[in-house]
């Protein structure tokens, strides 16, 4: 058993990492685009960053979804699918409040 | 906008030094962001509150991975305290359009004071308890073991009060999103004192939640287009910085000196923002 939360610790440390680097280069290639170009090609570039930035511990959470539905692990795959119901929630009640 | 350049700069320079200092002492830098913001910079507390928050979520995914290779984080009790604190989010963001400004500088003003408090206060290894082999910890299997590294070997300990948890991370949630901080301050005591952690179980595990308390309130943020990437790029990528220069900092400052020093800002942050919430109330007084 400790072999293997050993495993999901490292593949969870890989992605959150390799993510915070990825978005982060797509937010500093946009600054940089808005610095060099006139327009808003730059601030959407920056968006898409911030967007994949939002979306990291997301992504983190469903992979833990995967790894509990594999390892039958049938409650904590129900407590990882709860707290993915409810950012998507989140996300759908607060594109409509002011 | 030629000055916009310029304010994108310097956005990103604070940022990074308020990451670097806080990073030093193993602390986020969300709760520096938005008094920088909103004081100095003269935004919105509306706009800084959501660009504060994508910070957070960046220097969390990006601290946690020396925590997980450690195997420091308990990611089954993290996950299961999730559901509270990202619930707490949610209700947090519905709120947040109806709290008015005054008095969301007045919870900021409390939160850094408390901040001041547990910068200067020691935290204690809980003591062992009685075990109980029917509570939810037990039939969840959230007791682990996190390695001893003088010694070699694993350390095993239990989790205790796990509702007591839950109901401690909501609020942890909901002051998240509506201040946009980690809310580390509310989230260290209720695993300290409520789950009885070891201080760097307990430190690790909520750093790995903090991303996913933010992402849970800057989703509803970003899709209402609260979020100004003007204001939120430059932050977020000064954080990252800042919390990287920071780590490496960490091992090479003495601590006392550096917790006074912080806990002297924290406070000096405290009475400003009350000043800022009086400064709000007084005209309608006024009027």
């Amino acid at each position: 058993m400790t072999a293997r939360a050993g495993r999901t610790e490292a593949l969870l440390a890989a992605l959150l990492a390799r993510g915070t680097w990825a978005a982060s280069a797509v937010i500093a290639l946009g600054l940089a685009l808005g610095l060099a170009l006139p327009g808003a090609a730059g601030s959407r570039v920056t968006s898409l960053g911030i967007a994949l930035m939002i979306l990291l511990p997301v992504l983190r959470v469903a992979v833990m979804l995967v790894l509990y539905i594999r390892a039958h692990d049938r409650r904590f795959a129900a407590i990882s699918a709860l707290v993915l119901a409810i950012i998507l929630l989140a996300a759908l009640l607060g594109a409509r409040a002011p | 906008m030629a000055g916009s350049a310029y304010f994108g700069v310097w956005l990103f320079a604070v940022s990074a030094g308020a990451s670097a200092l806080g990073g030093t002492l193993g602390m986020a830098s969300g709760i520096f962001i938005v008094p920088i913001l909103t004081m100095f910079a003269g935004i919105d507390i509306r706009l800084a509150v959501p660009a504060s928050l994508v910070s957070v979520i960046a220097c969390s995914c990006g601290g946690a991975a020396p925590f997980l290779r450690a195997s420091l984080t308990n990611i089954r009790l993290a996950i299961l305290l999730e559901t509270a604190t990202t619930f707490g989010a949610l209700c947090g963001v519905l709120l947040s359009g109806l709290v008015p400004v005054a008095a969301l500088y007045l919870i900021f003003a409390a939160i850094l004071a408390l901040s001041a408090w547990q910068m200067l206060a020691r935290r204690a290894e809980p003591t062992p308890a009685p075990a109980n082999a029917a509570d939810w910890a037990s039939l969840l299997r959230l007791h682990a073991t996190y390695p001893d590294h003088p010694h070699g070997g694993e350390i095993a300990y239990r989790v205790h009060r796990v509702k007591l948890g839950l109901a401690l991370m909501y609020g942890a949630g909901l002051i998240s999103a509506l201040l946009g901080i980690g809310s580390g301050v509310l989230k260290i005591p209720a695993m300290d004192t409520a789950l009885r952690l070891p201080i760097k179980v307990s430190s690790a595990t909520s750093n790995f939640m903090i991303g996913v308390t933010a992402a849970a309130s800057a989703v509803a943020y970003f899709a209402r287009g609260a979020i100004d990437p003007a204001i939120a790029g430059p932050v977020a990528l000064g954080s990252v910085l800042g919390a990287l220069l920071g780590a490496r900092a960490l091992m090479a400052l003495s601590g006392d000196r550096l917790r006074l020093f912080f806990a002297v800002v924290l406070v000096l942050l405290a009475a400003q923002m009350l000043l800022a919430a009086a400064g709000i109330t007084l005209p309608v007084a006024g009027a």
